[in-house]
This record gives C-alpha cells, structure tokens and sequence, in this order.
C-alpha cells in the first residue's frame, strides 16, 4: 500500500471487503460482487463486528451527512437509469462514488476524467495505429475507453467532472446509456458491444465552479441526480475533519494524534462562515470561497505537517491561521477581510467566554493578512 | 393491550394504547373492539364533548373535522388575565379514536369521553406547558410529543438508521402492521411507550397536566367498571404514552413496578439490530434513560381534588369542519403522523388491496408524475416506470415489507428531479407533497350543535337578506349614509372581516384605515358563504355569543397589545367602521395614552392625520367623541419633536413634509389658541438654522414659511442661490430643494421672472451628463404642478430666452437630401478613420 500517495478504495479497504462479501448473504444483482445491503453497510458502517477469517471487523462509517441519500444511490444503480450526483464543490462527490464502485464492482479506478478537452475517442474508443496499419481495424487494434470495458465487463465507469466537458462530447453518452450497446463501426458485423449485466455510469458534477457546461435534457433524462448538500451540523464536520486526517496521517506515516479540540475550532470556524451565523447567533459576512469540509480537512492536515516537521511535534494555533488563510484568500480579496471581521468578533467573545484554545485561536488571529 | 384482572365487583379493564391518526393502531381497534364486544368503550377525550358522540358517528358526517373546544378564564382559574382559550382535537377516518366510536354505534356499545374537561386541563398544567404551550398558534389536544419527541427516541432513531419518528412509527408499525395479530401488535406499541415513558420525567409529567388527566380518567374507568359489575368489560381507548401510568392507578402498584413488568420480555433481551440487517418488527430496548420513574414515581399527592373544578358556562365545546391541510402534522400543527392523504388512501385501499402501501405509493407517483408532466413538460412514462421500481428496491434495501411515504418522497427526488435539487427544480416534489398531504374538506351532519355565534350569524343574514344557502360570491351595493339599514348591514360586513371569516370583502368605498376614497359615498361588498366561514365563526365563538360581542372582545384583546400611536389610531378606525359604540370610548382613551407615550414623529402624524380624518366623517358614522383636544396634544407634540427632524434621509422625505403641511393644517385650526400656530413657526426657524439639513426638507420649510408671510421670495432666492453657488455636492441637491418647495409653495415660480431665471441659470451649470443624473429628482419637483402650470412655466422660461412658448414646440425641418447628404459625410469620415488606423504603425 505504501507505494501510493492516496491508494483506491478497493486497496485500503480490501480486508473489509473480504469481509463483507463472505458474510453476504443477501440476493445481489447479476455481476454485483455483493448485495446492495452489503454495499450499504460498506458506505454507512455497522454496529456489530462481522468475523471472517477469524478476525473481527468493525466496518466503520465513511459516508456522513445524509444516509437516505446513499441508499438511494445504492437502489439507483442496480436500476436501469445512470447516478449523478451534483453539488458543490468539495462535498465528497468524489468519495461517494468510489466507495460505491469499490463496492459495486471492485473496482474504483474505471474512470473517465471529464476536462475541457475530454473529446469523443476518450469516452467511447480510440486506435493503436501501428496495430490498426499492420492489421486493419480488429478489436486487438481497438484501444477501449473506460466506458468500453465498463460494457464489456459488466462494471461500473466512473465519469468524473462530466459538466467540465463540452456538451456535444457528454452527448455521446446518450445513446450508450439509453440502448446499452456501442457500435464499433469499422469492425463491421462484430463491431456491436452489447453492455454486460452489471454496467452503469456514475457521473460527479460540479455546480457551482466556473468553466462548467450545461447538461443537454436528453442526457439529463438517462440519470437519477442526487444533489449532494454540505454538512450542516458542526459535530459531524469536527468528526469528519478528524476521520480524514487520521487516514492521511497514517498514510504519510506522521505519527501525531489529531487534536479533537482543535478540530473543532476549525469545523465551528468553517461552520459558521458558510452558515453566516455564529453558535452565539452573531451574524457573519459569508465569504464567497468554497468553505467546504474537504478544505477544512485539508487546512487540518497542513497545519498538523507543518508542526510535525517544523515544530514542536503539536499542531499550533498559528499555523492553522497560517493554514486558513492560504485556503480562503483564493478568489476574492475581501474574503480575507470578512474572516478578519469573523475573528475580531465571534473568536473574540469565544475566547474571552471559553478561554483555554479559543483564546490562543483569537491571538493567532495576527496571521490573517 | 393491558388487561387488569378482575374482582368481584368490578367489571374487567382492558386498555388499549394508540397513537393518535395511524391507520394500523385504527385498524386494530376496530378488530379488537369486535372481537371483545366490551360492555362500554372509553375514549381519551375532554368528557365535556360527550354530547357530541351521536353527531360524530352520524352517516352524514365526514372527516376530517375537529372538536373545538373553549375555555374563557372568567373565574381566574388559570391566571388573572381572564384569558380566552381555545384547542382542537382533529379527527381523520383513521384515528383510532373515531374507529372506536365508529365500531361502538355499528355494534350498539355505549361509548364515552373520559379525560378531564378542556379548562381544567389547563387549569392542571404549568404555565408554557402542556395545552398551554404559548407559541404555538393553534393547539391540539391530541398532540403525541409523549411518544415522539425525547432523547430515547433520538438515539434510537439514529441505531436503527431511521430519519425521524414517523419513518420509525412506520416502518415497525404500520407497514405491514394489519396482517399482524392484534395482540402482538398492541403488545409491541405498548413495549415502545412504555419505553417512552420510562424516559420522561415525573415533573415534566406533572407539569404538562398528564399525571392530572391520568388521575381522572383512571377515577372515570373505575365509575364504569363498578357500574358494569363482574361480568363486564370495559374497554379503554388511549394514547399509548398513558396505558402505563393508568396501570399503575388501576391496580394500586407502583409505577416503576407495572413498567419493569411491561418491558420484561424484551429487556436486554433484544438489541437494535442495524437497519437493514434485519427486518424484525419489533422494537428493542435501547439502555437510554434519564432520571426518571425510579425512585419518586408514586409521592405525587393522589387524587384529582387538589384541582378546583372549573365552571362549566365557561367552557365551549363544538364540532367543526376541519382540513386535510390542517391536519397534516407537517404544517406545524404537531398531531399524530404526517402525510394525511397518503395515509387516508391506505385507510381506503385496507379493504380491497393486500399490498395497500404499495398500491398507494404507485397511485401517487403516477398523480405526481402526471402533475408534473403538465406543468414542467418533461417527465415521461419511463420516469414514473423507474420511480416504482425503485421504491421497491428501497423498500428491500431498508428492510421493510413495502415501499412507504419515505420511499416515495425519496423516488420522487430521485427519478422525479432532473438537475441539482433547489428551489427551481423541486416542483415534482412539492407536487408529491401537496397530494400525501390530501386536500379533503370534511362536513357536519345537520345535527350538529352550533356555537350561538352561528346563529347569530344566520339571524344577521336574514336581517338584511343575506343568501347563505348556496356558495356562490353575491354583490351588494351599500349607501351607507343615507339608509341606516345600510350602514348596519356595511357595519356587519365589517366585523366579519375583523374576525376573519373571508366572508365578505369591499371592493370599492371609503377605505378609512388607507385613508383612501374618502369622497366615496357608496360601498359595494361581495360576500360568499361556506362552511370555512362556519369554522371559522367556531374558531372565534369562544369570544362570544354574537358577532358583535366577539368583535368587541378581540378589540379589547388587541387594546392589551403593545400598540404605537399608529396603530391605535388604526384600530380606532376599525372600531369606527365596525360601528362598535360602546368600545370607542375604551379605544379612544388608549389612544390617548398611546398618543403620550410615543416618542415616534411618524407614528403620531400617522395618528394625528387619521384623528383628522375621523373627526371630519364623526356626524357620518355616528361618533360623539371630541377629538380636538387629542388632535391638540398629537401636534403639540410633533411640534416639539420637530427640531430634531432635520437631517432625516431622502426616503423620509414625502412622510415628513406631509406631517410638516398636516401640522399647518392643524395650527391654523378653529380652536387653537394661536400659540401652537407661533410655536409651529418658531420650530421651523429653528430648523432652518440647522446646515446640515435634508435639502427638500429645508425647501418645504421654506416654502411654509413663505406661504404664511414670514419669509419673502427674495429670501427663499437667496437660499435658492446658496445651493447654487456651492460646492457640487450642494449644488446637486438643489433638485431635491426645489422638490420641497413646490411641495409648500408651488406659487412663487409665478410671481416674477426671478425664479424662472435662477432655474435657468442652474440648468446652464450643469453639464449635460449631470442633468441625466439630477433628472429624475427634477421630475419629481416639477410632479407637484399641474399640466397647465408646467405649461406657464415652459411659456416664462421660453420668454428668458426671447422666445414664446410656441416657439418651443416648432422644429425646423431637415429635407431629405439634407440628411442623405449628412450621412455620406459621417460614412465618408469613418472610411478616412478606418484607413488611418491600419496604415499607423502599432
């Protein structure tokens, strides 16, 4: 596992899977590597340990905010239709449908990533040509796009970033997801693949970024959507921002406790200015940054290195303001300005009423320039 | 269910714990009551409402409706306020209190209220607590916050990975839950609440007026079992959250004893499993207690005799017709389930279907999807075709033996919304809520018993001739000061619409609280009964009698508000208009008191104007009231206030000169003494004075000042001409100067040629970009003229410039070669630019 920065799901959590499918007893849809009650038990966690190998796991939850949400995906999927799920940036799109492929098919990796220059031959299929020159079109000269091998294979593709990419190029997924056949034309008769059992899409879409493209309404149709909403309840961002970084942590081998305390400072801070409220109900200029909890985690996670290699081994207050401010001056200069309002007043009265961290936050607050 | 053994001399209880509006828990009653034919069956319920049984059960009576009952506090019972109060107990087709009163007729069994009446439950709960709940606006008797709201039921919510309550209520009760036996249902309802039960606090039970009520109703179930004697059973009909403490009464143990016996099978026994792991319908323990029974449970002084009874003439209790609308828990009301529609197809579909929820939840995706179809366009068979497939996948997925209202909603957002889920694209979903809500309307048999205000109403009707047989809207046209029946009947017209009936609405005629149309001599009113109006006289009944006694007490309940100047002079009007005699003298002291109290400068020049205007309508509407001394204090007061009004902003300026020209108005009255009048003047010097003054403000002083002699025109020049002369800012807001002059004194544009001139010289210093900025303030300066006036100006100002005002209206002509030739040149020059452009090096 070491050799990866961020291993895919079907690695980090092999064991866990393993676990999972010798213990399914449910009835699974056809190629599925395991019933949706298992994948759903994967995604949301279980309370008792399951035992397998003579071992006890505990599957722990990876998905928080909204369990609706994720059975209806699960139920989406062994349907006919495509998932999308759509939302602002940094609300664990992403993430969501890993640990569903991962699950589903076993694999996370079959992927397409949508950008600005994603062109047809990428989403369907495209040519060796020096096989293509020596042979003729043949399907050994065929070089298959993730879409290509999810049909064949009767697994799921992941489309990543899908609104990123021009709206004729996302067409082209029209007729695949509707027919569930890709016509190869230059391999004449043999050139019609029909999609195993088991196949769909699951697109990610961005909603809120620039440079995003319209979705045509006859893509639309092929999908169920899922909007993806941010955390609203601060305790589940504290519990999140500190689930995320003990996995960074042990991945990057930093041997450093998270701090609860100051995870939830931060998931308040972040709280707060996308809510535009304060716990003592101050009203707060919202900044126009993304304030997601994928960013919080990330500011944790910064102030955590840099402690760990340039402190004392704990994670200062400064540095998290340090850490901060690097995340939210990104679009606008009075973003910074309006987080500077945010500590003069809602971290002052915190600090002057709780003391303790609050107050060392308030006196980091120099940082913010 | 719970039955306590028998004695000798008593009949056999039996308790039956429900919740309330669950078409299971309704189901079962039913059966149980069938099965058992019990000598009488005894219903959680005010007993005052008894009488209203026979109507409940009548053929012609629909659900929903409600019991509405009253309690006026004449006795001071509760507090010293002597407060009116009101709650309903609503009633759907598949409450199991209705089923029970339902079986009761069909089999010829004797049924009965048997809970404290409506007063002296109040009377028996805290303040803020129970049905005296303040912030709610309506309340409800069967509100079951016992079962469903407390720390027990979060957690166990969040073990067994349900949303709410309600999706837990219906996954392990009623999905499913009539093909149960009926005692094992009961049995496994009986378990959850004695859980509930076991996580409440005695005090908050106290508090809230149960343990009183429990106290009572087991008094009443005693009374019928000793009248049944041996042999008999008593069936008794209550929220679950009771069955255990009515246990405990009953039988004379201790309640920590009766609730360890109750939980006995399943404590520690079975543990929440994960949702979708199993499907087990029963629900387990969950180790969340508070301090509770424990200890204390049974020191509470015993007995209902600690509470004085309350009198009976005090109390109201009536059937109304109720809504599907109002009934639904989801619009705030917090009674029994939500999604009242959906359920009551369930209800509907028991009978024929074996898959009722099923059946439901495929018929409401099809209502919502066509719905939708036509109103967004694009939904497609094919939509409502996944949508019902994967409401059966969810229902596998969660483990429940059929899709239910969670799995619709869940669908319908899935399948049913293309695009990210806001505001813009959730119609399907409001669609989809709007039909589990049910848009159904119940209805009274003609027995029912009305409140006297209805028959006062009625008696009104006919009084004036009044068509309230059939529903469609009628106009009437009112000349209200010259026939007196007219007026009485305008004065009707207008107490209904204070009570808020929606029975009649003016279309056209003096409207005193606008102050509009105050020429007008005539009202013409449309008015349209329905049952609504019914209901909503019931709602009002507890205020009185008549139409007019309720009218008078929520006049006396709005005197008690906090008021400001404005809006008691606003209710004076009202008063005015409802011809309540008796009351103006009440309103007007407290607008007396009101006018002294605020400090507010618009507030009591909006009081003052509407004095004015009353007192000038006071021979037509038939006051006798002396407004002149309040009108005195309210412009003594303004007066004063006055001073301070000068640096107010451009949006403050219209209410402002208003009250400046009101307040001339009033100074230049009959009957004032002429020192308000030198006051006023000696108040607007002083604001003159001030530099900092609004400009139009200071232009409308002016301009006052003027008009009653004090200034000359050559002064108001000179003013003019400062704003001029000054720096740009200054000289910008000479528009808004000018705007308040002529609102005061439009006149001194025509008495020479010196102010057409300086308007002239003022439109030659600003530049022709500037002008667009400032002119639209100059309109709004020049909108106090008439058409003709605005025609003598543009003559005078065309005389500035040695031309008459004709002049102004001819153009010179352009011949068409002219203009022919004027474009070449223009094509000509662009060509010789273009050309430039590209041979110049970059």
């Amino acid at each position: 596992m070491e050799q990866y920065i961020k291993p895919p799901v079907e690695i980090r959590y092999r064991e866990e899977l393993e676990a999972l499918k010798a213990n399914d007893t449910g009835s699974k849809p056809e190629n599925w590597q395991m019933s949706p009650r298992a994948v759903r038990t994967f995604i949301l966690g279980s309370q008792k340990p399951i035992l397998y190998n003579g071992k006890e796991y505990t599957i722990e939850k990876k998905y928080f905010g909204n369990d609706a949400l994720v059975e209806r995906c699960i139920v989406t999927l062994a349907g006919n239709r495509g998932l999308m799920l759509v939302g602002e940036p940094g609300t664990a799109k992403t993430m969501l449908s890993e640990f569903l492929s991962a699950a589903i098919s076993g694999v996370s990796t079959n992927t397409i990533q949508g950008t600005a220059g994603t062109t047809e031959d990428m989403i369907k299929y495209s040519w060796n040509y020096a096989l293509l020159l020596a042979k003729g079109p043949s399907r050994e000269a065929l070089v298959p796009s993730p879409l290509y091998v999810g049909m064949e294979k009767g697994i799921l593709t992941r489309f990543e970033e899908i609104t990123r990419t021009p709206a004729e190029i996302q067409d082209s997924l029209i007729s695949v997801l509707s027919d569930k056949v890709l016509n190869v034309p230059e391999l004449g008769d043999e050139g019609f693949l029909f999609a195993k059992p088991g196949f769909n899409v699951i697109g990610t879409a961005n909603t809120r970024d620039k440079g995003v493209n319209e979705m045509s309404s006859a893509l639309k149709r092929r999908f169920n959507f899922e909007t993806v909403m941010p955390v609203r309840e601060a305790a589940m961002e504290k519990r999140i921002i500190v689930n995320e970084v003990e996995k960074l942590a042990a991945e990057s081998r930093i041997a450093m406790e998270v701090d609860e305390d100051v995870a939830e400072i931060l998931a308040s801070t972040y709280h707060e200015l996308r809510e535009g409220t304060s716990s003592y109900g101050h009203r707060i200029d919202k900044p126009s940054a993304v304030m997601s909890t994928a960013e919080a985690v990330s500011v944790y996670y910064q102030a955590m290195i840099t402690g760990y290699y340039y402190g004392d081994g704990t994670l200062s207050m400064d540095s998290l303001v340090q850490n901060l401010v690097g995340a939210i001056s990104k679009e606008n200069k009075d973003d910074l300005e309006k987080v500077k309002g945010y500590f003069n007043t809602v971290i002052r009265d915190k600090s002057s009423k709780e003391g303790g961290l609050w107050k060392e936050y308030y006196e980091a607050r120099k940082w913010l320039r | 269910m719970e039955r306590i053994l028998r004695s000798k001399e008593m009949a056999e209880i039996i308790l039956l714990p429900v919740r309330h509006h669950s078409p299971a828990c309704a189901f079962h009653v039913e059966r149980t009551i069938e099965k058992l034919r019990p000598g009488v069956v005894l219903v959680e319920g005010p007993e005052n409402a008894d009488g209203l049984i026979p109507v409940m059960v009548h053929e012609e009576t629909k659900a929903p409706f409600a019991i509405y009952y009253s309690y006026h506090d004449q006795s001071e019972r509760i507090s010293e306020e002597k407060a009116h109060y009101k709650c309903y107990y609503p009633f759907l087709d598949y409450s199991p209190e209705l089923a029970a009163f339902r079986a009761g007729k069909r089999l010829g069994i004797q049924t009965a209220f048997i809970d404290l009446p409506y007063g002296d439950i109040l009377a028996a709960s805290g303040q803020g607590k129970g049905l005296r709940k303040e912030e709610e606006e309506k309340s409800n008797y069967n509100d079951d916050y016992l079962l469903s709201r407390n720390e027990y039921l979060r957690q166990l919510c969040e073990r067994t990975g349900m949303r709410n309550f309600d999706e837990f209520w219906e996954k392990y009760f009623e999905l499913g839950g009539m093909q149960e036996e009926s005692d094992r249902w009961f049995g496994n309802l009986l378990v959850y609440c004695g859980l509930a039960r076991e996580n409440t606090s005695r005090e908050s039970m106290e508090e809230d007026g149960c343990l009183a009520r429990e106290r009572h109703m087991a008094e009443r179930i005693r009374e019928h079992a000793g009248r049944l004697g041996a042999g008999g059973t008593v069936l008794v009909v209550t929220g679950g959250f009771h069955t255990p403490g009515l246990k405990a009464l009953l039988t004379g143990e201790d309640e920590s004893v009766v609730l360890s016996a109750m939980l006995k099978p399943w404590q520690g026994a079975v543990e929440i499993a994960d949702a979708g792991q199993t499907s087990e319908a029963a629900p387990g323990a969950v180790s969340a207690k508070t301090d509770s029974v424990g200890a204390a449970s049974q020191e509470v002084p015993a007995g209902g005799s600690r509470i004085a009874k309350v009198p009976e003439k005090d109390q109201g209790v009536y059937l109304m017709p109720y809504s599907m609308e109002a009934a639904d828990a989801l619009n705030g009301y917090a009674s029994g389930m939500p999604f009242t529609g959906f359920y009551q197809k369930i209800w509907e579909q028991v009978a024929e279907s074996d898959t009722p929820y099923g059946d439901a939840v495929l018929d409401m995706i099809v209502a919502s999807g066509k719905e939708t179809r036509r109103k967004e366009g694009y939904l497609s068979t094919y939509d409502e075709i996944c949508a019902c497939a994967m409401a059966k996948g969810l229902a596998a997925l969660r483990g429940k033996k059929e899709p239910g209202a969670y799995e619709l909603l869940d669908v319908v957002l899935s399948s049913f919304v293309k695009g990210e889920y806001n505001l813009a694209s959730d119609t399907p979903v409001r669609i989809l809520r709007k039909h589990m809500t049910g848009n159904a309307v119940g209805a009274l048999c003609r027995q029912a018993d009305v409140p006297p205000i209805i028959f006062d109403f009625q008696e009104e009707c006919r009084r004036f001739g009044l068509k309230i047989t059939s529903t469609l809207e009628t106009e009437v046209t009112l000349s209200i000061f010259s026939k007196e029946k007219h007026r009485q009947q305008s004065m009707f017209f207008h107490r209904m619409q204070y009570l808020n009936t929606a029975f009649a609405k003016r279309t056209k005629g003096p409207n005193l609280q606008l102050k509009k149309d105050r020429n007008l001599m005539r009202e013409i009113w449309k008015y349209k009964w329905n049952t609504q109006v019914n209901a909503a006289l019931i709602d009002v009944s507890v205020y009185g009698a008549t139409i007019e006694e309720a009218a008078v007490s929520l006049v006396r309940e709005e005197l008690k508000k906090e008021l400001g100047a404005k809006e008691g002079a606003l209710l004076l009007t009202k008063v005015f208009e409802m011809g309540i005699r008796d009351q103006m003298q009440s309103v007007f002291d407290r607008v007396h008191q009101l006018m002294l109290a605020d400090t507010d400068f618009y507030s009591t020049a909006e009081a003052v104007r509407s004095l004015m205007m009353m007192e000038e309508l006071g021979k037509l509407y038939g006051s006798a009231l002396e407004f002149g001394e309040l009108i005195a204090i309210g412009s003594r007061k303004l007066i004063s206030l006055l001073p301070a009004m000068t640096r107010i902003k451009d949006e403050d300026l219209d209410p402002c000169m208003n009250a400046l020209k009101l307040l001339y108005r009033v100074t230049g009255r009959e009957g004032m003494n002429g020192q308000e009048r030198d006051d006023y003047i000696y108040a607007l010097q002083k604001m003159t004075l001030d530099g900092e003054i609004n400009a139009g403000l200071n232009g409308c002083v002016h301009g006052i000042l003027y008009g009653i002699g004090r200034e000359t025109a050559g002064e108001i020049e000179m003013v003019c001409k400062g704003y001029l002369n000054g720096t740009k800012e200054q000289l910008f807001s000479t528009a808004q100067f000018f705007r308040g002059l002529f609102f005061s004194a439009r006149d001194l544009v025509f008495i020479g040629e010196q102010f057409i001139r300086m308007l002239d010289g003022f439109y030659g210093t600003v530049s022709q970009e500037e002008f667009m900025e400032l002119l639209p303030r100059l309109r709004m300066a020049f909108a106090y003229f008439t058409p003709r006036e605005i025609d003598r100006i543009a003559g005078m100002a065309a005389g500035v410039h040695g031309k008459t005002g004709r002049d102004i209206m001819e153009r010179q002509e352009v011949f068409p070669d002219w203009y022919a030739y004027g474009k070449e040149l223009d094509e000509y020059v662009k060509g010789q630019m273009e050309c430039a452009e590209k041979t110049l090096p970059l």
